[in-house]
């Protein structure tokens, strides 16, 4: 980063003697423009000393996918999207018939059940309750007077998002995979934490009268940020840095507009 | 037995994996486990409505009554219930069951409208509060075969309708509601008669109470009335009482009736091809589409252009309809659900189905049934769930708050809504367990 051609020195007018077009001895003053001294590289030293990075939401240890972080002065912009309440997208996977006791499949076991009473029928049935309550919690924490004409027209057209702290909320859950006892979920989240998305699991499975322990986590979509944008570990170089960097820009420079205005 | 010279540390892979495997597997549920029904009730508590005693008068002397309950209370029933109906301030469930106890009832019972309920304490006079579900005594001749197929309750009457035995009528008859001629000055309360209606064209398919009037749409498609017609609601051309079921013209004759439905003093009739016809109360702009008087005591076609209407359910002041591809379409005065701007409507106006949980992520989200109680709105989705708006009178919309809903808002029911009753201001539903 610091062999790249760093910004051109600053230029300064000053009067240089030069001899005169006469005869030898006598000296003139010649304006001219040089580089200022102060702005040569040896004088400076390296451009970048430290890079200050930002993360974005956090990511568990045990959990994988996509991760934002800022450099510089994409640290302010961090702190907008934060303010923005965007929401982000998970694939949980599960498994039914056990049940540990911090909700993942590498935990102490507890309990280990019978599951071949499940059917993608009442696991869809008990995600479309879910689905129901938290677009309940989401309305009642928007902290909009139900009886405006105003929160009528937001609801339906589905803009009511909470613009301030509220406890996780599940905006669309939805069934990829069921393979008994294995199943994947798609999941849409606000202001949530892996481990909450674990406990979900966990209480799926309780509701379907079985136990399930959480197998994988994997956030594809992060605000604007999806599993297409975010660097490989091959690419954890330089001009993969910079690209993605002038990729994203644009997007995150309209996502900011239209939320914060 | 391990080694004393080796040391003890955490349990290896290996002995962590033969413990699980080993560990004993619980069955909470088999295959074949059954959903199980269930009844949730809420609502203003204090006439019994609500069939739970502790709500009415507490088990212990430092606890309060409960005066409203305002999110669902599950009421614990001896058998399945497959029909309820809400009256004012009074709630009929009945089951379809052959044994002799058939249809309960709970609450106000000043009229008889849930039979005669002997008071413990004096055995010649009856109870005229019920606070929780006692049987109704009906007379029928064959208790062990006979099925109660569905009830329904008007002010101050009910209508019980069975499969082979015609109508039960029971309550106040002082405008032949009941099916019977008014009797000058008859004492309702305390009374043990049940009248029985048999002479209808036909089997009588369903029965639908209005505040002071009662209808009946037999097999062939025609639909009969008795009772109240000040307002026209008995659609049988005048403005007097009738007291003997009689079968209807006007528009809808010769018309296969499908669905009836009515509450306060308007009804509304749906035929076989989706169309709309409406009757009784017009002050509220519910039948404007086709005449300016306030009171149509004929049944008239209303030339809506919304599509096939599947089921109808007529309020207090507003109308629903429901289509067959599941949209609600609401008119009249009051809380109809498009926000508090639209207070009144003649034609119909259709409400987004993205307020009852429709999206681009889950777009096969239909509105399954339409229910109406005095000035409240209920819609059942296909996925169960059910959503309710209107005024929130003593908490009957069972949302937990006590303001008034503008736009349909989901009420959180432990389990899949099957069917819903509402009332003047307290509501039954039917639900089935998830597992």
């Amino acid at each position: 980063l610091n062999a790249a051609p760093g910004r051109a020195p600053r230029q300064r007018v000053r009067f240089l003697p030069a001899p005169a077009p006469g005869g030898g001895g006598a000296v003139e003053l010649v304006a001219a423009r040089v580089p200022v001294l102060a702005d040569h590289p040896l004088v400076r030293g390296p451009r970048f000393k430290k890079l200050k990075i930002g993360a974005g939401h956090r990511l568990d240890v045990k959990a994988s996918g996509v991760f934002v972080l800022g450099v510089g002065h994409g640290n302010k912009l961090l702190t907008d999207l934060y303010n923005c309440h965007l929401t982000k997208v998970y694939i949980v996977g599960g498994l039914f018939g056990k049940a540990t006791d911090d909700f993942s499949d590498t935990g102490n076991l507890v309990e280990k059940t019978t599951f071949d009473h499940i059917t993608r029928e009442k696991l869809e049935r008990i995600l479309a309750v879910i689905q129901g309550t938290n677009q309940k919690a989401l309305l009642m924490y928007s902290n909009i007077d139900m009886k405006t004409q105003e929160a009528y027209e937001l609801a339906v057209k589905g803009l009511i998002r909470p613009m301030g702290k509220c406890p996780p909320i599940i905006t669309a859950v939805r069934c990829l995979q069921f393979a008994l006892p294995e199943f994947q979920l798609e999941i849409h989240c606000l202001h949530e934490t892996q481990q909450y998305l674990r406990k979900m699991v966990h209480e799926i499975g309780l509701e379907l009268k079985s136990s399930a322990v959480c197998t994988q986590v994997r956030r594809t979509r992060d605000g604007v940020f999806t599993v297409d944008d975010a660097l490989p570990r091959t690419q954890w170089n330089l001009q993969g840095i910079q690209e993605a960097i002038r990729n994203c820009q644009l997007k995150v420079e309209t996502e900011l507009e239209r939320t914060l205005g | 037995r391990r080694g004393l010279g080796v040391a003890a540390g955490p349990p290896s892979t290996r002995h962590l994996r033969e413990a699980e495997e080993a560990a004993p597997v619980f069955q909470y549920v088999g295959k074949a486990a059954k959903r199980k029904d269930r009844v949730f009730v809420w609502g203003f508590s204090y006439s019994g409505a609500l069939g739970v005693p502790s709500f009415v008068k507490p088990d212990a002397g430092w606890k309060k009554p409960r005066r409203i309950q305002p999110t669902p209370y599950r009421l614990e029933t001896e058998e399945k219930i497959s029909s309820a109906a809400c009256g004012y301030g009074f709630t009929l469930l009945a089951s379809n069951t052959r044994d002799i106890t058939k249809v309960w009832g709970m609450g106000l019972n000043k009229d008889s409208q849930l039979g005669f309920q002997r008071s413990r304490r004096d055995q010649t006079k009856g109870y005229e509060y019920v606070l929780e579900p006692s049987p109704i005594p009906l007379p029928l001749e064959k208790p062990q075969q006979t099925r109660v197929l569905q009830v329904s309750c008007g002010r101050a009457h009910s209508l019980v309708l069975t499969d082979s035995e015609g109508v039960f009528t029971m309550g106040n008859n002082s405008y032949g509601q009941c099916g019977r001629k008014v009797v000058e000055d008859e004492i309702y309360s305390g009374s043990h008669l049940i009248h029985q209606l048999k002479e209808f064209d036909s089997e009588v398919v369903q029965v639908v109470c209005g505040q002071d009037h009662s209808l009946f749409r037999t097999k062939k498609g025609s639909v009969y009335a008795c009772g109240w017609g000040a307002d026209g609601q008995t659609g049988l051309g005048h403005y007097n009482i009738t007291s003997v079921p009689t079968k209807l013209h006007g528009d809808i004759a010769g018309v296969n009736i499908i669905q009836v439905s009515s509450y306060g003093d308007c009804c509304l009739a749906i035929s076989d091809e989706g169309d709309v016809f409406g009757w009784g109360n017009s002050e509220y702009l519910q039948l404007a589409s086709v005449t300016e008087t306030t009171q149509v005591n004929v049944p008239r076609h209303l030339p809506f252009k919304i599509g096939k209407v599947k089921e109808a359910a007529c309020g207090g002041t507003g109308n629903a309809v429901l289509t067959e591809e599941g949209n609600v379409f609401v008119w009249g005065y009051g809380i109809l659900g498009k926000g508090p701007n639209l207070v009144e409507t003649a034609v119909p106006e259709m409400i987004p189905p993205s307020l009852f949980g429709w999206s681009d992520f889950s777009p096969d989200i239909r509105v399954a049934h339409v229910r109406c109680g005095l000035s409240q709105f209920a819609a059942l989705t296909n996925r169960g769930e059910l959503f309710v708006w209107g005024k929130n009178l003593r908490g009957c919309l069972g949302t937990g708050r006590m303001e008034d809903q503008y736009f349909p808002w989901r009420v959180t029911v432990p389990g899949e809504v099957v069917d819903v009753a509402c009332g003047v201001d307290h509501m039954v539903s039917l639900v089935r367990s998830f597992t």
